[in-house]
């Protein structure tokens, strides 16, 4: 289970088509550190393999990708950097 | 009357001045430069030693009613009503529209500056452009590495342009035989929208291009021709091609939290109005939009804000509609908006045709006379219906 204290940061990526959520998590994933929590939000259902792909070569985890009503959130735990 | 204040001098804030209405708002545009450059040249000078006639005089592209003021904008209080420049004099407005743009920032990686200043590059300057065009007209084989250096830029298609364009070049010049074209890129494949990639990907290695994906560049060293990757891979260039990071222009903000951690200016995605802000809008590359940093983009949101601030109801769809250059006389457009996916839009000649005749048009089009016919373009070329024609293969190509 995620916990509260790690930092979280937002990244509302939804209606991106072009270039797509995934330009927004590699940025985020820039500016971000080890222990950082980066939640991606999206509507573009590729996000779910580019989030995993993306966390599989970067050696981060993906806590989860969940799809409430409006959009698709994956929760990555940045723990390479 | 109302004051309306355009910052910047490029597409958007162009079209906006021409498209507002002079008996019933007071026009001032103020950009830094007195010229406006047709971005898109860039990448033929670069590549294909096209002639350097990219700019035009600015003053010139504006109707006759709008007042044009050549200075740099270095203070915008948002809350005050006011406009600071860079010798202190103050603009008020009763609405600003924040049209800015882009700039490069090479120093956020360590090296690119010195790899800048020798290769050059296709997204900034004409005499940068040249110089890419000199270093491959001094290549006699080795590895070209070719990509952008940040996941954000300006035209997403251009990396996968210059790949293609450079590729044709060396065939030929003989050197094909001799030389390793590596793309590098950030994202998980060539071309960051899926359905697109499934259209370059393959042309990309049909023309042996090998493709890097997942190389987000961390730092290059110039003494050992060698870029390193946040995702710890490293790779060796004899003729480096680089599109450096891309941040909002140098300007303060009053309040300071409208702009991101790369200056994009945080700007509500339908209306365009500035986060938190009354009276204030923000069009083109300047802005966060998750969409494409592309003249299509400024030119369809400078329409938008035209309305709004005219009275009626209007909102941006996060159209995108950029061209690409295949090589080999080919091309393709990303069609795509907010709600629609990227169309896979099928290769052609007109296609190609068409992007060499915006380059002609361009100039025409900042009038905004030729909306009737961008209208029925843009309702003809509608992704929703689009898709409905060219649809994606049941199993796409990729990481999947």
């Amino acid at each position: 289970m995620e916990t509260t204290a790690a930092p979280r940061t937002i990244v509302d990526s939804r209606g991106s088509s072009c270039p797509g959520p995934i330009t927004d998590l590699a940025m985020a994933y820039r500016r971000s550190k080890v222990g950082d929590v980066i939640e991606l939000w999206a509507t573009d259902p590729g996000v779910k393999p580019d989030v995993r792909a993306w966390a599989a070569k970067t050696g981060n985890q993906v806590v989860s990708i969940e799809e409430p009503e409006d959009k698709i959130v994956a929760v990555v735990r940045i723990v390479k950097r | 009357m109302k004051k309306v204040l355009i910052v910047g001098g490029g597409t958007g804030a162009t079209i906006l001045a021409n498209s507002l209405d002079r008996r019933r708002f007071d026009i001032t545009v103020l950009s830094k430069s007195p010229a406006h450059m047709f971005q898109p040249a860039l990448l033929y000078v670069a590549f294909k030693d096209a002639k350097p006639d990219v700019s035009r005089d600015e003053r010139g592209l504006l109707a006759r009613h709008v007042r044009f003021v050549q200075e740099p904008a270095t203070r915008i209080d948002l809350r005050g009503h006011v406009v600071i420049t860079g010798n202190g004099a103050r603009y008020d407005y009763d609405e600003i529209v924040i049209a800015s743009g882009v700039t490069t920032d090479p120093s956020q990686i360590p090296g690119l500056s010195e790899v800048d200043a020798e290769f050059g590059n296709y997204h900034t300057t004409v005499a940068q452009a040249q110089k890419v065009w000199t270093r491959l007209g001094a290549f006699r084989g080795g590895t070209i590495a070719l990509g952008q250096s940040s996941p954000i830029i300006k035209c997403p298609p251009s990396p996968v342009e210059g790949a293609l364009l450079a590729e044709e070049l060396i065939r030929r010049k003989g050197l094909r035989e001799k030389t390793r074209l590596v793309f590098f890129t950030p994202y998980p494949r060539a071309y960051p929208a899926e359905p697109m990639n499934e259209i370059v990907e393959p042309i990309l290695r049909a023309r042996g291009i090998e493709i890097l994906t997942f190389f987000d560049v961390d730092r290059i060293d110039p003494a050992t021709r060698t870029i390193f990757s946040i995702e710890g891979e490293s790779l060796q260039y004899d003729l480096p091609i680089i599109i450096p990071p891309f941040v909002g222009a140098d300007i303060a903000y009053e309040p300071a939290d409208v702009v991101d951690a790369n200056r994009f200016i945080v700007t509500d995605k339908q209306t365009l109005r500035i986060k938190g802000v009354d009276d204030a809008f923000a069009i083109g590359d300047a802005t966060n939009l998750p969409t494409s940093k592309a003249g299509v983009g400024a030119h369809l949101e400078a329409r938008v804000v035209a309305r709004i601030l005219s009275g009626e109801r209007a909102a941006f769809d996060g159209r995108t509609h950029c061209p690409v250059d295949l090589g080999g006389g080919r091309g393709t457009f990303v069609i795509g908006s907010y709600t629609a996916p990227v169309v896979k839009y099928p290769p052609s000649r007109l296609s190609h045709v068409m992007k060499m005749a915006m380059g002609r048009i361009y100039w025409l089009s900042l009038r905004g006379t030729l909306e009737p016919v961008f209208d029925w373009y843009f309702r003809h070329t509608d992704p929703g219906k689009l898709n409905g024609r060219f649809r994606a293969p049941s199993a796409p190509a990729g990481v999947r």
